[in-house]
């Protein structure tokens, strides 16, 4: 260690997160600030655009998709509750009950990760289509009307982004699991708990760092999610995802799209700030 | 603690305003349009719309060439290299690069903008831009002008006369044609109880409740506003700001019923039953007939009328090898070239004769699967279409920028609610 360094000891922690923080400035900072600069210009691609500083254009954005927003909002949460209602048995099963199998069920739930998750939305298309060997059989021997159909639902899109952020939601909260002592539980039914009083008491408590991981993990990229509604969807379906996607590549509308990307951060920003407020009272009031 | 971070936040909110200034600093200057006069040095760029500008070319060919396409828009042997590309090398000297780096006119568009922008060369010698995009492109002065006459004769010569006279590229001033293709009706007859020839069986309420959920129609803006516009009884190219309100509000009426708006993914959509009538580019539905399962599906130009679209080769402004890009516009007019072409792309060839030289390849295939192949590519009126189609088609409207971003406004409605 040289000389200076062994003089400002306190500085080694911060000299640790110099190549983190170069690296958040650069991919992170200086993107957000350029799309914050954009959002206020105004023009288009052909004539050049000039920053005007329109601050009209949040409002506006607000007002034009708002239905795209809420309904975005909607689903996230519509898929962490799912999420959570799946994953959770999930996660306490391979945590309690996986013995030696634990590594290979682990193994199981990160499977799906070995093929991009385009190619296995674009699989649920064709397995889901309106004729295809799913629902075509169950058409053709009576179970289903003819005019049935999953795609172009919501049922489809929500069941979609549940099924790609599934695994996200499981590994955090086998982590949370794992770590729970068992003599702990075994401890609450010494005192008489039963074992629903002692999950309630003791096991959800200790594994609500998990949950609250678990669940931001799946809501934030639910909502910004705009693969499933594209492949899955229809137009009532739309999603804040695929409204910036358009804006950005299709319409070159820049400002609005990144306007948008803005209100879209600074949405889910505050529902998780409200969020972690709420889980912190639980955890004292339990 | 406190004092301390507020100061951490101030240098932080420090960083963010000189950062931010520093944007607006550069961003004007980058961008601004024609108009603006900073671009010292480079004469090229601001005198680049005058129309009077003297054509690139009428040297020797470079030695190199860059060639920026659309995927699965050239023929292609087993090991993936294209043997046109191939011929041209051996013939010319040329070293092609050649790449699938377009996937769509308008994000294709904003790549190279900002070094059309700055008189930079783009790093392609020749891009392939749809009609419209070609219009847009030339009114803001970024292709170079050509001299057909002078450099690309087997164009002059053997193109179909209806590519010589084009509403986008009046002159043939900027570019040429590399393939067309029409936008029609698809459908399944298996799904679909009477035969479809008119654009009321895509379009009205009442008639497509039997079908509500299984139509599908574009998410193009041009296409399905111009489908729109030809139920109104409007010619696209000549639709005023008020046609086009009248022609969202039809396909407002009608998106009810659509199962989805689609880009080239409708042609799966198509094959797998989830389809019954759909908005169709020729080309693909041409492909999917290929296979037996899939050989019923029909496609048709609607009694109203279909649109010709043409995509386009055409040199961007500042381009390094001019000469060599001239060069390949010339050769792929060549007939036996453009044969090959078409024998593999299957959209429509702008060389008719090209026709000829299929059917002597059917004569000459050494397999009955080829020969049959290509005497269905030979024969198909959606490479080679009728007089009596063509006749039925229109192009798109070249949009203003004004007018662009209102009917992507209109379009957006429909298909994002």
């Amino acid at each position: 260690m040289p000389d200076w360094l062994r003089r400002h000891r306190g500085l080694v922690p911060y000299l640790f997160l110099v190549p983190g923080g170069l690296w958040l400035i650069l991919f992170f900072v200086v993107p957000l600030i350029t799309t914050a600069s954009v959002a206020l210009q105004e023009g288009s691609l052909g004539t050049g655009y000039r920053l005007t500083f329109n601050f009209d254009v949040f409002p506006d954005a607000i007002t034009r998709w708002n239905v795209q927003l809420v309904r975005s909002l909607e689903y996230g949460l519509i898929v962490t509750a799912l999420t959570m209602l799946i994953g959770y048995p999930m996660a306490y099963t391979i945590a309690f009950r996986g013995g030696r199998y634990k590594n290979i069920l682990l193994l199981l739930v990160i499977m799906p990760f070995f093929t991009s998750f385009i190619i296995r939305t674009i699989s649920w298309k064709f397995i889901l289509a309106d004729q295809g060997f799913v629902l075509g059989t169950l058409k053709d021997i009576g179970v289903l009307d003819q005019s049935f159909r999953l795609l172009a639902t919501p049922v489809a899109v929500i069941s979609g982004i549940t099924y790609n952020f599934l695994p996200f939601v499981v590994l955090p909260l086998y982590v949370a699991l794992e770590r729970i002592d068992p003599r702990v539980v075994e401890a609450a039914a010494d005192l008489y708990a039963s074992r629903f009083q002692a999950f309630l008491r003791v096991t959800l408590p200790l594994s609500i760092s998990g949950v609250f991981a678990a669940s931001l993990l799946s809501f934030i990229p639910a909502v910004g999610d705009y693969l499933n509604a594209e492949l899955l969807g229809s137009r009532n379906e739309t999603m804040i995802g695929n409204v910036i996607q358009r804006l950005y590549l299709v319409n070159n509308d820049y400002p609005q799209a990144s306007a948008l990307s803005l209100i879209l951060m600074l949405g889910i920003l505050v529902s998780v700030f409200v969020y972690r407020r709420v889980l912190r009272g639980q955890e004292l009031t339990v | 603690m406190t004092t301390h971070r507020t100061r951490t936040t101030l240098v932080i909110l420090g960083l963010c305003l000189a950062l931010i200034l520093a944007a607006c600093g550069i961003e004007p200057e980058d961008s601004a349009g024609p108009t603006s006069s900073v671009d010292p040095g480079d004469s090229g760029a601001t005198d680049s719309a005058a129309p009077s500008e003297t054509a690139v070319g009428g040297g020797e060919p470079e030695d190199e060439l860059n060639f920026a396409n659309w995927p699965l828009y050239i023929d292609q042997d087993d090991d993936g290299n294209s043997p046109t590309i191939q011929q041209f090398e051996e013939s010319t000297g040329v070293d092609v690069t050649y790449t699938e780096a377009i996937e769509d006119n308008n994000s294709f568009f904003g790549t190279i903008q900002p070094a059309l922008e700055a008189g930079d060369d783009t790093g392609y010698d020749i891009i392939v831009m749809t009609d419209w995009m070609i219009g847009n492109m030339a009114r803001l002065g970024y292709l170079e002008p050509i001299d057909v006459e002078r450099d690309v004769q087997n164009f002059v010569e053997n193109a179909d006369p209806a590519y010589l006279e084009r509403t986008y590229d009046p002159g043939n001033q900027y570019s040429v044609p590399w393939q067309s293709g029409i936008t029609g009706i698809g459908y399944n007859p298996e799904l679909v109880d009477e035969e479809i020839t008119s654009l009321s069986q895509l379009f009205d309420p009442e008639f497509i409740q039997k079908y509500c959920g299984q139509i599908g129609m574009f998410t193009e803006m041009r296409d399905s506003m111009s489908f729109a516009l030809l139920y109104n009884g409007v010619t696209p190219s000549e639709a005023t700001i008020e046609d086009a309100e009248a022609a969202q509000q039809v396909l407002l009426d009608q998106a009810p019923c659509v199962r989805d708006y689609y880009g080239n993914e409708f042609a799966q959509s198509l094959a797998d039953g989830s389809l019954a009538i759909t908005m169709a580019w020729s080309g693909d539905v041409f492909q999917l007939k290929l296979e037996e399962e899939n050989a019923d599906l029909q496609f048709v130009v609607p009694d109203e009328g279909g649109i010709l679209w043409t995509d386009n080769m055409a040199i961007p402004k500042g381009a390094a090898h001019p000469n060599a890009a001239l060069e390949m516009m010339n050769y792929a007019y060549d007939p036996e070239v453009a044969a090959q072409l078409a024998e593999y792309i299957n959209y429509i060839s702008p060389v008719p004769t090209a026709k000829d030289i299929i059917l002597q390849h059917v004569e000459e295939a050494e397999t009955g699967e080829d020969a049959d192949y290509l005497r269905a590519v030979a024969e198909s009126p959606l490479v080679f279409p009728t007089e009596e189609m063509l006749d039925n088609l229109y192009s798109y409207k070249v949009l203003d920028e004004e007018e662009e971003r209102q009917w992507n406004e209109l379009f957006n409605e429909v298909v994002q609610g």
